[in-house]
């Protein structure tokens, strides 16, 4: 479903050269679910978002579901409807209400009727538990709602990937297990799924395969029951020491 | 003490009263030094008057009968020759003649009174129209120039940055005088549509500023968030980056809307007869200097108050979602 080679993306700036992602090649399998951890500013954020192309990245290859981003012929809106993105800080639409946020893409983009995306927003704010704040303003919602919302914003396009940006990160604690039993339900559903995250009880429980990244490079493509009792790398191995 | 504390308001509320009053009662005695006589009576006239139209006789012929009716008479005059007779209607105490008297054709019969606008209102409206219309091009000119401002394209970038420069960086009177002497003469256009021009440039420059700068403080999240959607460039800046700036830009665009309300007097040396040329005007037939001036920048007062009052009742509705 995702397949990454020799990916690059530097920044520039103030005299500074940063490899953010360093020659980083994977493959995301459909039904997959794939964790992405690392300390921070090792990469990880930059690279998800190569994968939808909201980062341009300077040299390599990324292939979603057939389609090559690097491409001069490739539409790139066309790609990013089938890739959801969930980030750290929401990003909901403060002017419209919860149900407008849900339906705005599926009018504008797929040109549903609004009678259809009104029907799907609400079958998907039901499914995230909060069908009830539907014509609530976002500022009126808690973070993990706020979050659950954008969950189904971007679920409302019938995505064929998930792509998640530290979900959590932006959560206080007690609402971190709302947003995470949604994320689980979509992974036993069998969404194709990239997750950012520093859940590591998250990516024991879900993940197919454990990434972990460090100055751009993914350092170690685990099972997480091999990358959590086992790690190889001694970057892995005091990351872990750190974090449990 | 970082306690709230409860300090005593009215002495301060009294202090106040007493330092208006203490202006009020300066200017009254200031006034009275250079010996002016204050005439305010004669300001209401130039809001709306009585205008007098004298009613002459068709025909020349006999007064048949006055027949009073409320304020006015019906007058009716038979023709020496015969045949159906004429109907004059005239205000009764404007009457000139009684019945059975003879008329030729011509004479005074009375008069007919009529409620006039006056020159104030007249100018008053011309300030309002040419305001809204320059206001309306401008809002569409700074939207545009917005655009191209944070545009990825050198040349539209360039170009709004000229254009920018250019009006930011000359008086306004100055701008009024080349667009009607030049640009006006050049392209034959009219002068109110070169007053008009002038001021919807001149607001648009600054409008652009403010349009670009609501832009630009929009959290990048947001375009990401509908990037990632599917939705494309010109999408997101009208459903999701436009509507959100534009709520913000709200009071500095009341600002320079209100502004630009007062800019507009400026349109008078072009001899656009808008408020403050109708009252330069009046002031040499009246010689009622203070009191004609003081009624104006109370006309300016009440539009722009009235505007402002708008356009906070705009910004608590666009407040909802906050």
């Amino acid at each position: 479903m995702i397949e990454v080679k020799h990916l690059i993306k530097v920044f520039e700036g103030r005299g500074q050269v940063v490899r953010a992602v360093d020659d980083v090649s994977t493959q995301v399998a459909k039904g997959e679910v794939v964790v992405i951890i690392g300390p921070s500013g090792s990469g990880k954020s930059t690279f998800l978002r190569c994968l939808n192309g909201l980062e341009e990245f300077d040299d390599g290859q990324v292939v979603i579901d057939g389609i090559d981003l690097t491409e001069s012929k490739t539409n790139l809106n066309a790609v990013r409807r089938e890739v959801g993105m969930v980030f750290q800080h929401f990003n909901l639409f403060p002017h419209k209400t919860v149900l407008e946020n849900v339906t705005l893409a599926q009018r504008v983009v797929r040109k549903r009727k609004p009678a259809e995306a009104n029907d799907k927003a609400i079958k998907l704010l039901t499914k995230v538990g909060i069908a009830e704040k539907a014509n609530e303003y976002p500022s009126r919602l808690s973070g993990g709602q706020q979050q659950r919302v954008a969950i189904a914003r971007a679920l409302a396009m019938d995505p064929k990937v998930m792509l998640f940006d530290e979900p959590t990160s932006a959560l206080d604690p007690e609402m971190v297990g709302e947003v995470l039993d949604v994320m689980k339900q979509l992974a036993r559903e069998g969404m194709t799924m990239a997750v950012v995250t520093h859940e590591m009880g998250f990516a024991r429980e879900v993940a197919n395969r454990v990434l972990f990244m460090d100055f751009g490079r993914i350092l170690e493509d685990a099972p997480p029951a091999k990358f959590f009792t086992a790690p190889k790398e001694p970057r892995a191995q005091t990351f872990l020491k750190q974090v449990l | 003490m970082a306690r709230k504390r409860h300090t005593i308001q009215w002495p301060w509320r009294g202090l106040l009263v007493v330092i208006l009053l203490g202006i009020a009662i300066g200017l009254w005695v200031a006034t009275k030094r250079v010996n002016y006589e204050w005439r305010w009576e004669r300001v209401p006239q130039y809001f709306f008057y009585q205008h007098e139209e004298a009613q002459t006789a068709p025909v020349a012929g006999a007064v048949v009968r006055i027949s009073p009716n409320g304020g006015y008479s019906l007058v009716e005059i038979a023709p020496k020759g015969g045949g159906q007779s004429d109907t004059v209607r005239v205000e009764t105490d404007t009457l000139e003649i009684k019945a059975g008297d003879t008329v030729s054709e011509g004479d005074d019969i009375g008069a007919e009174r009529q409620w006039k606008i006056g020159p104030l209102i007249w100018g008053l409206w011309v300030t309002i129209w040419i305001s809204f219309v320059s206001g309306f091009i401008g809002l569409i000119i700074g939207l545009i120039t917005g655009l191209c401002r944070i545009s990825k394209n050198p040349t539209l970038r360039g170009l709004a940055v000229f254009y920018i420069e250019l009006i930011r960086g000359t008086p306004l009177l100055v701008q009024i005088f080349i667009f009607y002497f030049f640009i006006g003469t050049v392209l034959n256009l009219d002068r109110t549509v070169a007053g008009v021009g002038a001021l919807a440039l001149f607001v648009g420059a600054y409008t652009a500023e403010i349009i670009r700068a609501g832009i630009q403080s929009i959290p990048k999240g947001q375009t990401e968030a509908a990037r990632s959607l599917g939705m494309s460039a010109t999408e997101t800046m009208i459903h999701i980056v436009l509507p959100q700036a534009f709520k913000r830009v709200l009071p500095p665009l009341a600002g320079q809307f209100i502004s630009l309300i007062k800019d507009s007097s400026l349109v008078s040396v072009i001899a656009i007869t808008d408020l403050t040329k109708s009252g330069r005007e009046i002031i040499t037939s009246s010689f009622a200097t203070f009191e004609i001036w003081f009624t104006v920048a109370l006309l300016y007062l009440v539009i722009t108050s009235v505007l402002s009052q708008l356009l906070f009742w705009l910004e608590r509705r666009f407040a909802r979602s906050d």
